[in-house]
């Protein structure tokens, strides 16, 4: 591929560099760190009630708790998400959904566990329609607790921004 | 797609959609017209009933709490009621007010649940944020009685879990005199809203004939004109003994639905104002289980407000028998039947959710509506899929 730049003519597959040294800078301080920093107060769940638990995750979107001040605005289009939030128990007809719904998020994304039910089964551990979420998405953070308090799913909130901010979470790859 | 000659869509609404999650409706469309709905449920079943098989009396309070997380006194009242019946013991004078107590701010939390949750799905963000902002002074009450937000477990075989706490009285008038402040402005700038008006007036109508027929149960069945209120039907706790008003609305559409909601938090606050002021003094756990407390355990317990559990209750028998029990919830007749063969854990236990009879609500009622009129439906119905999937 050949280009021009002012007069100059620049030899070599322009399109590839370009992505390689864009690859290169986004994975550079201080770049990386102004990304991981956005990535972490634009946290936005989608609007996914897998069970019960839903009653306390809107609790905590509302007035009191208000969780929207750390950037986490519960949204409709999967497309525009980027976290999921395993709200409960995930029974194995709303697995399948699940699946779907996490892989149309674009990356980076992150997946959270919410309640007892979504760590090993909780109440329901000996129930035949349930699905361990661990066992089918790459969990994060879990939350414990039936229901977990609004006050815990802030804190799950700050703990998954705290490691994004680390640098754990989000890579991206150099194609 | 649409092949030639073919006029209908099928649309997926679905399980992942803004309003409260949990099932799928799948539509056939006619251009904008509605021309059949079915609700596909069974996202949330997690086998209450079954898991209630193996496990012991007790634990399944707790279990029967989980399908509805928004309202879960009215399930542990109405499990309770049926495990006292086959004990054949009757719980103490204040621990029947002390559980209609519970009853009543659960069942203000609730409908405000419902209502934040309408608000969402017709687009009215400013519903929402009031209705779940002024629900958490009254889980705090709830809170400050049983020491949990939501899953209470407060109301167990012969009496309750805990005493009025002191000066519970005071701060729960606060509360009811904000709501009632509150009340106003919700109707200034919710219901009296032209265009909520014209988005619920005559949307979803169900005649009064056509609620019986099909079983509806709750504020549902009461929009539509039928003063049925299980409260009053088969009276239970301390009910018989307060004045109440069965809420009732004639035109049976999306916005009168909702108006029975609000009116019956208007008539649950005044059951707690008298709740308050009539409650008797004595004991709250049924005495057969309070004499095997040892003696120093039950001083403490008296002094401390708080019941210790006797060791019958680890490994509690029941009598072989059968008994139902029916209970008033926030959507409507809770229902549970337990067989019990004399062992540690019941033969079987069916419960009967409210939800469950008013999902036939969404094929009957969105017949030939426009689609943007299926949310203001949905939200109107107060469904909660886990209640209804068990």
């Amino acid at each position: 591929m050949v280009c021009s730049l002012e007069g100059k003519l620049l030899v070599g597959n322009l399109e590839r560099s370009a992505r390689k040294a864009a690859a290169w800078l986004v994975e550079k301080r201080p770049v990386r760190d102004i990304r991981d920093w956005g990535i972490s107060f634009s946290l936005w769940p989608v609007h996914f009630t897998t069970a019960c638990c839903g009653a306390e995750f809107a609790a905590s979107a509302a007035p009191k708790y208000d969780a929207e001040r750390l950037g986490f605005l519960p949204f409709i289009g999967i497309r525009q998400c980027n976290l999921l939030f395993i709200e409960g128990t995930l029974s194995k007809k709303m697995a399948e959904a699940a699946i779907w719904v996490y892989e149309q998020m674009p990356e980076p994304k992150f997946v959270v566990g919410m309640g007892a039910c979504a760590i090993d089964g909780g109440i329901f551990w000996n129930s035949y329609n349930i699905v361990r979420p661990m066992d089918i998405l790459p969990v994060h953070v879990f939350i414990p607790g039936c229901p977990p308090r609004p006050e815990a799913v802030a804190q799950a909130i700050i703990m998954l921004q705290r490691k994004i901010r680390r640098g754990e979470l989000v890579r991206y790859e150099t194609r | 797609m649409i092949s030639s000659g073919e006029r209908e869509l099928e649309l997926l609404i679905g399980p992942q959609h803004p309003a409260s999650g949990h099932m799928r409706l799948v539509a056939k469309v006619d251009g904008d017209v509605v021309v059949e709905l079915r609700p596909n449920i069974g996202y949330v079943h997690r086998s209450v009933e079954k898991l209630a098989e193996v496990k012991k009396y007790l634990q399944i309070i707790p279990l029967v709490e989980r399908p509805s997380l928004a309202d879960t006194t009215a399930n542990n009242l109405a499990y309770v009621m049926a495990l006292e019946k086959l004990l054949g013991i009757e719980p103490p004078e204040r621990a029947k007010y002390l559980r209609t107590l519970l009853a009543e701010i659960n069942r203000i939390h609730s409908h405000l649940y419902g209502l934040g949750i309408h608000g969402v799905m017709i687009g009215s963000s400013t519903a929402y944020m009031w209705c779940f902002g002024d629900r958490e002074p009254f889980l705090e009450l709830a809170q400050e009685l049983t020491g949990a937000r939501l899953t209470y477990s407060y109301i167990i075989p012969g009496g309750v879990r805990r005493d009025l706490p002191a000066g519970l009285g005071e701060r729960a008038e606060r509360v009811l005199r904000y709501m009632e402040n509150r009340m106003r402005d919700y109707f200034n700038l919710y219901f009296n809203n032209p265009v909520v008006r014209a988005r619920l007036e005559g949307v979803g109508v169900l005649s009064r004939h056509d609620a019986i027929n099909l079983g509806i149960t709750g504020p549902n069945l009461r929009a539509s004109g039928v003063a049925y209120d299980v409260r009053r039907a088969e009276p239970y706790a301390a009910y018989p003994e307060l004045e109440f008003d069965i809420v009732t609305e004639e035109a049976g559409d999306s916005f009168a639905r909702v108006m029975v909601r609000v009116r019956e938090i208007v008539e649950s606050m005044r059951i707690i104002r008298q709740v308050i002021r009539k409650i008797p003094e004595g004991p709250i756990l049924h005495e057969s289980y309070e004499k095997l407390i040892p003696p120093k355990l039950r001083e403490s317990m008296k002094q401390r407000g708080m019941v210790k559990f006797p060791s019958v209750f680890a490994n509690l028998r029941v009598p072989p028998g059968e008994a139902i029990s029916r209970v008033e919830g926030g959507r409507g007749e809770v229902v549970f039947h337990i067989v019990s063969d004399g062992k540690l854990s019941p033969y079987r236990m069916r419960m009967v959710t409210p939800s469950f009879r008013n999902v036939i609500l969404f094929e009957h009622l969105t017949r030939g509506v426009r689609v943007a009129d299926i949310p203001a439906i949905y939200g109107s119905l107060d469904y909660f899929p886990p209640e209804a999937d068990r």
